[in-house]
């Protein structure tokens, strides 16, 4: 029996797609590199994504889950071919307004849950800019987050429990409604492995109130110090909004020219940030945020007033990415995470590097964590550029290492970042995570070869044998 | 005496309230935890870590060969105010380091009244602050984790960020997983500001908590009702007056229930009324409301079993925290995943020498 044959009789032929136009659509998520699947599947639930891992795992060939594939880095591209198993089919939402969350299907899109859930005063706190897209188990295996992770926290931080298909198709429920579930915390250890632990089926995620009311100031700076600074004090005074985002000038050309939002072109960087809570509360933070702009020299405070103004204002910086394509065909987004008191250093390091390869930047980030995304954007087909992008890329990383950072705030490691993981981690930390990913996936096959470097598993401790399977890698 | 290290017996100490073993000792460095452990995994003995022996009731600690204390690895390797970061050694002391992080505002968000516990402490028995329902749990304070396997390989996860997702979180598995995977000995935490105003209001029920959408904490001690409010003095000012009630300045966090017996009981938020409603009588209570989380306290077990079969009906379950294991059974009804727990510590512990049996189903 072959694969397709095996998964049709437990899917049906229409759950089941190889038809080379079809496996080309889903040959590669939102990233640059492309794989070559074997097929493609719909499961409907757990029952049936047990059924194909047990043929995986008979067949020994990979399974990638993939959600909408807004994935940047790689993660969900089936580079080693396989399956490829997408779970938009597994979209039911289950609300429990009085608990305060919500059992979703891991092919829920992260906006549809937030719109589910406002009829009870409710939303969904991780918000990437790709929310309108992305499906909460894209969401699960990166451990996503957004402008509005800065107070609440990253995906894993709304992560209450999970029905997760683990090796030889055994179905578990981890985690529940009730704090603190007694033993190791598995279903948090597989928040952002991209993957390569199981296939997350469903999730219970925490909710939370929708807050009385929100005032949006828009910052504008001569200089990206002063803004920097203006982040520092916020934080200094005790407050830290729900959001604080930077964009620099040459972003705020591109998307105002697009968008047409207001934004001030003229300004070297402005600061999108948002404050939460009652009324009172917001005016008095907002009161306090624009004295600290005001004595950082910012050129003009705006505070959005009405709920059209302040859509208009997100939609600027969450339109960002599109609108760069005024630019040029491509972009390569980056994603690294510095220590925010070394903002202002590892952004001019990464323009002297656009500069010295002659490349067009424009940054617009996550500054109140020390998110950077710096972006390029360059034609694609042009391999002297690619390989051009390749090299700023890697520099841009080893800048934001040199201070301190880390190899990725929100987009994950996938394949995009597997070889850097050395210039995070020691052997022996590398060692400890791939000997976790064995003991999840004995037989290799979920995601293989993404997030940890060939050669991981190198060491072996105390005279304790240890026996790998067959087929393992590592 | 006979297995006495010689390499490591300078390192001696005496430990207050540790279980009597053959020697007790505390590392100076890293170095000699590497060493010590490599030492206990060879020669098969069993360590009981110590930090300050607050949550040292939890599930059936083994009989140990010797306890290690982390006293003396409490430094404060670096504290960046304007990051929102701090790494310290495991055994560093909550109070004290509050005290110095008060200086600028700044709080650790891990225990309001954390008496003797260290850090290190509390990240391993995985336990959390009143302020969990505005502010989150401990696990999500923690950034990086720097600990020695049972068999002496310092490993490290994380990083000194507030936000990261490079490789895999195995600094969360180390929250609450008592020392299981490893000995933590240093940890990189997320710092929260403290804005200028709070105030401690006195109400008269839920429905007039409910008032403030998100307030920092709503706490039942015993059936009176507090509600905890935080930010700008205006903003506190306001929310104190629409309220009512008696107020006082400030946060005054109440102390947990203590009692020969001592229990967490858990529950879905919502069912936190009604879990208290069900504590047998002489019972005394710490509820927080909205989290599902109610510490407990009692002269006997009387009734814990009934309170466990419903707890674990409605989705939660009763943990005993200070009692006598031998009586009653800490944990409760076995989690799922155990054999992939077992698995996953036998990659860190390979003798199973730390906390041997501590974790639910005998892990």
């Amino acid at each position: 029996m072959t694969l397709v044959t095996d998964l049709r009789a437990i899917l049906g032929d229409e759950d089941v797609m190889e038809e080379p136009v079809e496996l080309h659509l889903y040959s590669k998520d939102a990233s640059l590199m492309r794989g070559q699947p074997a097929c493609v599947v719909f499961p409907r639930d757990a029952a049936e994504v047990a059924e194909v891992v047990r043929l995986a795992e008979a067949h020994g060939v990979p399974i990638v889950a993939r959600g909408a594939g807004t994935g940047l880095a790689a993660g969900a591209s089936p580079t080693e071919g396989g399956i490829v198993l997408v779970t938009t089919a597994m979209n039911a939402i289950d609300i429990d307004p009085q608990n305060r969350t919500a059992w979703v299907g891991a092919g829920v899109i992260n906006l549809d849950l937030s719109k589910a859930a406002q009829p009870y005063g409710l939303h969904f706190a991780p918000d990437p800019s790709s929310q309108s897209a992305c499906t909460i188990g894209g969401n699960v295996a990166n451990n996503s987050g957004g402008p509005h992770c800065l107070a609440e926290g990253s995906t894993t931080s709304h992560v209450l429990g999970m029905e997760v298909v683990l090796a030889g198709g055994e179905i578990a429920i981890l985690g529940g409604q009730a704090p603190d579930p007694p033993g190791l915390d598995l279903k948090g250890f597989i928040v952002g492995s991209e993957g390569t632990l199981g296939v997350v089926t469903r999730v219970l995620v925490r909710l939370l109130p929708i807050e009385p009311d929100v005032r949006t100031l828009l910052m504008s700076f001569d200089t990206v110090k002063d803004a920097a600074q203006t982040v520092s004090d916020v934080i200094a005074a005790g407050l830290v909004p729900a959001a604080l985002e930077m964009m620099d000038r040459r972003m705020c050309q591109v998307v105002e020219n697009w968008l047409e939002a207001g934004l001030p072109i003229e300004s070297e960087a402005i600061l999108l940030t948002e404050v939460v809570g009652e009324t009172d509360g917001v005016i008095s933070q907002a009161g306090v945020i624009s004295e600290i702009a005001a004595r950082n020299h910012a050129t003009d405070v705006e505070i959005a007033e009405t709920a059209e103004d302040r859509a208009l204002l997100w939609k600027a910086r969450k339109s960002a990415f599109g609108a760069i394509a005024q630019l040029a065909p491509d972009y390569y987004l980056h994603d690294a995470v510095v220590p925010r008191t070394r903002l202002v250093e590892t952004m001019e390091a990464v323009y002297a590097i656009a500069d010295r390869y002659g490349l067009t930047m424009a940054n617009v980030f996550h500054a109140g964590d020390g998110n950077l995304h710096p972006l390029i954007a360059f034609d694609a087909s042009d391999e002297k550029v690619n390989a051009m992008v390749h090299q700023a890329g890697e520099e841009i990383v080893a800048a934001c290492l040199r201070v301190g950072g880390a190899l990725s705030g929100e987009h994950g490691i996938g394949i995009e970042k597997r070889d850097l993981m050395r210039s995070n981690f020691s052997d022996l930390d590398l060692d400890a995570q791939a000997r976790l990913k064995e003991v999840f996936d004995p037989c290799g096959v979920f995601n293989p070869r993404k997030v940890l470097p060939m050669g991981s598993r190198c060491f072996d401790f105390g005279g304790v044998r240890r026996e790998v399977p067959e087929g393992v890698w590592v | 005496m006979t297995y006495h290290p010689p390499h490591i017996s300078w390192l001696e100490v005496e430990i207050p309230g540790a279980p009597a073993t053959a020697f007790q000792i505390a590392p100076k460095t890293i170095r000699d935890v590497e060493a010590i452990l490599r030492y206990a995994t060879e020669k098969g003995l069993v360590v009981q870590v110590w930090g300050g022996g607050t949550h040292s009731g939890y599930g059936i600690p083994p009989p140990p060969d010797f306890v290690m204390s982390m006293e003396r690895l409490a430094d404060v390797e670096a504290w960046e105010p304007d990051d929102l970061t701090i790494v310290v050694g495991a055994g560093a002391r909550i109070e004290t380091i509050e005290a110095m992080l008060a200086e600028r505002n700044q709080s650790l968000v891990l225990s309001e009244r954390p008496g003797d516990a260290t850090v290190g402490g509390v990240i391993a028995a995985g336990v959390s602050g009143l302020r969990r329902g505005r502010l989150y749990a401990t696990r999500e304070r923690v950034l990086e984790v720097t600990m020695v396997t049972g068999d002496g390989r310092l490993i490290r996860s994380g990083g000194r960020v507030v936000k990261n997702v490079t490789g895999y979180d195995l600094h969360r598995l180390a929250v609450g997983a008592f020392g299981s995977l490893g000995v933590i000995v240093s940890v990189c935490l997320k710092l929260w500001p403290t804005p200028p105003g709070s105030a401690t209001v006195l109400v008269d029920d839920l429905e007039q908590a409910s008032q403030i959408v998100r307030p920092l904490a709503v706490v039942d001690v015993d059936g009176q009702l507090m509600v905890y409010l935080q930010g700008t003095e205006a903003e506190v000012e306001s929310q104190t007056e629409r309220l009512g009630g008696k107020w006082t300045p400030g946060l005054d966090w109440p102390a947990d229930p203590t009692g020969a017996w001592q229990w967490s009981l858990r529950v879905p938020p919502a069912g936190t009324s009604g879990a208290i409603t069900r504590l047998p009588g002489g019972w005394s209570h710490l509820a927080i409301q909205g989290v599902g989380e109610i510490r407990a306290a009692s002269d006997n077990q009387d009734g814990a079993e009934e309170l466990r079969s419903w707890a674990e009906a409605s989705g939660g379950q009763l943990v005993m925290t200070k009692g006598d294991p031998a009586i009653f059974d800490p944990w409760g009804t076995k989690p799922p995943g155990l054999a992939l727990q077992e698995r996953l510590i036998s990659e860190f512990d390979p003798a199973r020498i730390i906390n041997p049996g501590r974790l639910p189903g005998g892990v």
